[in-house]
């Protein structure tokens, strides 16, 4: 009995040692930091909120891979106001609660300057009030459903009419089809793209034909599948989310499914999702987004080549991953141009900062704190990379309520206040 | 000496709420971030569900690994009652996704406060009951109840994502106040903060009162000896699902005061992941003792959060280290490793006591 | 969508079911061992396919390659095997008769498996390229994929190959003996220690050659366990535990309701209702279809 209890406390005492070392490390770090407001002292703090675990790492991880390299640069560069850089990294863990949870801590806590933070649309509603609430700015960095337009988010991504709504246009108008079939995972995102898309067809006089949606997750498609042959549409309008991605396409090419039988256009796959699928499984399919790793920019060059010299040669890099990029030198932009950290002045000078990026110049539109994009299409060839297809002359100005649409109006689709 | 040791349980607890409602002050002084007072707020109402969940498993035997259900619905009701003050009674964004033009009829109570708080209580309490009814009735037990409570959380996750139109799915219900007044006025968090605080009271009080009776005993009785308490005459089945009810329902009272705290509900928070992880405060306190079950909760969910935060990238080893070494080596978890050594001490104390 | 294609896609997946369910028919039907890591022995299977693959590709030439997938359904087992030896050495072997202890304590193997693999191969998902044999499918309309059908294989195999060790062989004697009576075998002279841990070894392995076999079908991430633990703990339990045609009938009943109810509704609401009615039927026959027929009160 003795010498039980003896080795419990011997595992207790390693145990306490463990702890104590940990909150060792968290209290140094706070002590360097704490105190000051974030303006003060040698360095600028700021917060990387992303999910680092669960579901959602897969994705996340490379966005805050890419602030940190914009970051790197920056404080290369001479930081900002002559502030170097400083980020506090943060796991969302995949749950919406941890994601405001950590919010309130890099803002009350921390007292960052900004944070650039979320993927999911879940995570950034629930941050949303948080940021509101204590007048702080989200960066966020991933294309999305629109119909919001937050004074404290900044959006990076491309709203519906940067990438869901010009994407129609293509089937419809340059490839001449004619019957859509809407599949998504079921969330918020699919929902309001499929609902956008369908009073889009129907502006256009063209048919859905079936609009599906599996669970978050959802890995067995041997249904949808089927019912996707039985129903040959000309082109399957794909809206699902990360895993379930790779499950559909490996599914889909092992049912015999290739692009030359049923076209598939795609706003969630990007370069790192071809690389889990197999690109030659890929082959031929189209996609929608405002940057493709091949864009051909002097920006994007270095950009590319800085990403992998950083991360390593096998990393690539996507439309999410350069807009949390961009999102890192706008707020330097803006932080420049208030002269401040201040996330009123930074808000107020904000509208109309521009930023050669590597998907070419980018500005942010003062009504809806998002920015204009080049529009791209890209089909995907076997060796891995997306090639453009057709792309805007000029950036697309954001418009989240798609109140420049006839249809749209007329559908309705803005949001009850 | 002697009423210290009868009363050495109930004597922590008190120094814990002491130090908990201690925790606004400490902020005022810099002792703590300023965010605390609400996360420690929300680590509360977790206390709450921890000390349900103690009853069934630590005292009854019972493991239930859906509790996640019972907190949500509380949760979701009180949120959805928020959600219509802030609406004030119009149909919302996802509703009208879903094509919805009238507030679907199910959302229509919850117009209303005293008609929301009372569906709090009772549509958890209810489902607890048919599921306790049936599941203990046919003598589901052990590990197989676990699994299907686990089985039943996954259910209710994929409907309540399936059902966009009258949930928000993923997302959740956000953009909400609390139950008096703005989220970001420090009094109301303030106020809130300590009602959490007064209900762990009330429940701890309730449970540790319970178990002194004789419905308590019989509880113990079935988990050391459920054919022996049946053939004494008890129905055991019965005293199952009341006190099943009774755990369900203090998380259904914990997820409402939660919403209020973290200002959102999603079904993240009735994943199997989060439900696992109740079972795991309890475990880390130490089963069966309510005591136990307060300490974990506290204790797991901000070691959690300052290990998360000291390291993003690896904290799951720690964690995921640390939950097997306690479940292997300390069985009755902190309360039982502190309790053993105190008995240690004390007994050498009276040996060269009686020596001398 | 014609009757063929959807028995055919209910076989499918009863299969896909019965494969990840067949390793937990073991550690948990024989050793009643709750193993939260199961999934994750899973997805150790399929990263060593990933492993083995990476290994071909770029060592040898390209007319081997196609081999790569036969090498790592046995590399799955293996590594799968000797990780489910060592769990079982440092964790398991001190919980036998704990079975809810087991339960928490494997969680947290299972977050510490999963990080591994976030650390190892990095957060995305990696990607396993079909063998050129596996690629295609027979038939025209209904067509019925090569891999899908290699997977009823592998199943068939992986159960005959379990019947005859357990029912067939003088170790699967003594594995049962194990199980069913621990003090009576040891009288006995059976190893009592070494068969728990090949026992683990064998129900782990087989969750490997599972990962090996969806890696194909699937996204391989470290999330990919996480979503089999409930629906395997289903097929186990609605089998009744501890028998083999039960974890059989089980997978089929789950993957024919699955596919059809998914047909008839949608995704969410097929998955919601097949739990329920799994979870109705156990209030019925709580020892699932084919219980162990027992005399004791506790069993």
């Amino acid at each position: 009995m003795k010498s039980k209890l003896l080795k419990k406390l011997a595992l207790l005492a390693a145990g306490t040692i463990m702890a104590g070392s940990m909150t060792a490390c968290g209290g140094n770090s706070a002590t360097n930091e704490g105190g000051e407001a974030s303006a003060d002292g040698e360095t600028v703090k700021v917060g990387l909120l992303h999910s680092l675990s669960g579901t959602m790492a897969i994705s996340e991880t490379s966005v805050r891979d890419a602030e940190l390299l914009a970051i790197d640069e920056i404080n290369a560069a001479g930081g900002v106001l002559g502030k170097k850089i400083e980020p506090i990294e943060e796991d969302g863990a995949s749950e919406p609660s941890k994601f405001a949870e950590k919010a309130q801590k890099l803002i009350q806590d921390d007292e960052v300057a900004a944070i650039f933070g979320c993927w999911t649309s879940a995570s950034r509603k629930a941050v949303k009030p948080v940021v509101e609430g204590n007048n702080a700015l989200l960066w966020y960095p991933v294309q999305y459903e629109g119909m919001e337009s937050s004074p404290n988010i900044m959006y990076m991504g491309a709203a519906p009419n940067q990438q869901a709504v010009p994407a129609i246009e293509y089937c419809a108008n340059d490839m001449g089809y004619k019957t859509f079939y809407l599949l998504g995972s079921d969330y918020v995102f699919p929902q309001t793209a499929n609902m956008i898309a369908k009073a889009q067809i129907g502006a256009l006089g063209l048919e859905t034909v079936a609009e599906q949606y599996v669970p978050m997750g959802h890995t067995d498609f041997q249904t949808i599948i089927a019912d996707i042959k039985s129903k040959q549409p000309d082109v399957v309008i794909n809206t699902l989310n990360g895993d379930s991605n790779v499950a559909f396409f490996k599914q889909l090419a092992d049912a015999g499914v290739t692009s030359n039988d049923v076209m598939t256009m795609s706003f969630s796959i990007a370069e790192e999702e071809v690389n889990s699928i197999g690109a030659d499984l890929l082959d031929g399919h189209l996609v929608a987004w405002n940057y493709y790793m091949t864009t051909d920019t002097p920006e994007n060059e270095k950009f590319t080549a800085a990403y992998k010299a950083k991360f390593g040669d096998d990393r690539v890099t996507s439309d999410p991953v350069e807009a949390a990029y961009i999102g890192v030198y706008l707020w330097k932009a803006a932080c420049e141009k208030a002269g401040s950290f201040d996330v009123d002045a930074v808000k107020a000078a904000a509208g109309g900062t521009e930023f050669q990026a590597p998907e070419g110049k980018v500005a942010v539109n003062a009504e809806n704190q998002h920015i204009s994009k080049t529009v791209r299409i890209g089909k995907i060839s076997a060796d891995g990379t997306i090639n453009e297809v057709k792309a805007t002359d000029s950036p697309v100005e954001p418009d989240p309520y798609l109140t420049t649409y006839d249809w749209a109006v007329d559908a309705g689709l803005k949001p009850l206040e | 000496m002697s009423f210290i040791k009868k009363n050495s349980k109930n004597i922590v607890f008190t120094i814990i709420v002491i130090l908990l409602a201690l925790v606004p002050l400490f902020t005022d002084i810099g002792l703590l971030k300023s965010s605390s007072i609400v996360r420690y707020g929300r680590y509360i109402t977790f206390a709450i569900v921890a000390i349900g969940l103690d009853m069934i498993w630590g005292y009854t035997g019972i493991l239930s690994l859906g509790h996640g259900i019972y907190f949500c619905l509380g949760g979701y009701g009180m949120a959805m009652y928020l959600l219509m003050q802030k609406t004030g009674g119009k149909i919302t964004d996802f509703m009208q996704r879903g094509g919805f033009t009238d507030l679907p009829w199910f959302w229509k109570p919850f117009l209303n406060l005293p008609l929301s708080l009372i569906l709090i209580v009772i549509v958890p309490s209810l489902l607890a009951m048919i599921i306790g009814y049936f599941t203990f009735k046919n003598r589901v037990r052990g590990v197989y109840f676990s699994i299907i409570s686990q089985a039943l959380t996954w259910a209710m996750y994929t409907l309540f994502n399936g059902l966009q139109p009258y949930t928000n799915g993923t997302n959740g219900i956000t953009g909400i106040d609390t139950i008096i007044g703005s989220y970001y006025d420090q009094t109301n968090i303030r106020i809130l903060f300590y009602a959490a605080l007064t209900a762990l009271v009330l429940v701890y009080a309730l449970s540790t009162f319970l178990l002194g009776t004789k419905f308590g005993k019989i509880l113990i009785a079935i988990r050391d000896g459920e054919n022996r308490t049946y053939f004494s005459g008890y129905c055991v089945s019965k005293f199952k699902t009341v006190v099943y009810v009774l755990s369900a329902l203090f998380a259904a009272v914990a997820g409402a005061i939660y919403v209020n705290l973290n200002n959102s509900i999603s079904t993240s928070e009735m994943t199997i992941t989060f439900s696992v992880s109740m079972v795991i405060w309890v475990a880390v306190g130490g089963r069966g003792s309510l005591i136990g079950a307060v300490i974990g909760a506290l204790l797991v969910s901000a070691c959690e959060f300052s290990v998360s935060s000291a390291f993003p990238d690896i904290w799951q080893y720690i964690i995921g280290i640390f939950f097997t070494v306690v479940i292997l080596f300390f069985r009755r978890g902190i309360v039982g490793f502190v309790s053993d050594i105190f008995e240690k001490v004390t007994v050498k104390k009276n040996k060269e006591g009686s020596v001398a | 969508m014609d009757i063929a294609t959807m028995i055919f896609n209910g076989i499918s997946t009863s299969s896909i079911l019965l494969l990840t369910a067949l390793g937990l028919a073991i550690t948990f039907g024989l050793m009643r061992v709750i193993n939260m890591a199961h999934g994750e022995f899973i997805m150790i299977g399929a990263y060593t396919t990933y492993l083995v693959q990476e290994v071909f590709s770029k060592n040898l030439p390209e007319s081997v390659f196609d081999l790569y997938y036969i090498i790592s359904l046995f590399m799955s087992f293996i590594v799968a095997f000797f990780i489910g030896v060592v769990l079982e050495r440092l964790v398991i072997s001190r919980l036998y008769g704990r079975e809810i202890d087991s339960l928490l304590a494997t969680w947290g193997v299972s977050l510490v498996l999963q990080q591994a693999a976030r650390s190892i191969f990095g957060a995305q998902p990696v990607n396993v390229k079909a063998p050129g044999f596996l690629q295609g499918s027979i038939g025209g309309t209904s067509s019925f994929s090569y891999v899908r059908l290699f997977i009823i294989i592998v199943m068939v195999i992986c159960l005959t190959g379990i019947w005859v060790l357990m029912y067939r062989t003088d170790f699967g004697a003594k594995m049962r003996a194990t199980m069913q009576n621990r003090s009576m075998a040891q009288c006995l002279g059976i190893n009592t220690k070494i068969m728990d841990c090949i026992t683990f070894g064998i129900g782990s392995g087989l969750a490997g050659i599972a990962g090996c076999s969806i890696s194909l079908l699937f996204s391989i991430d470290s999330t990919l366990g996480t979503k089999y633990i409930v629906d395997t703990f289903m097929v186990v339990v609605l089998g009744g535990v501890g028998k083999l045609i039960g974890t059989f009938t089980g997978a089929g009943i789950i993957g024919l309701s699955n596919v059809t109810l998914e047909t008839l509704t949608s995704a969410s609401i097929a998955k919601f209702l097949v739990l329920i009615l799994v979870i109705i039927f156990l209030q019925w026959k709580p020892q699932g279809l084919f219980a162990i027929k027992s005399r004791s009160l506790d069993e």
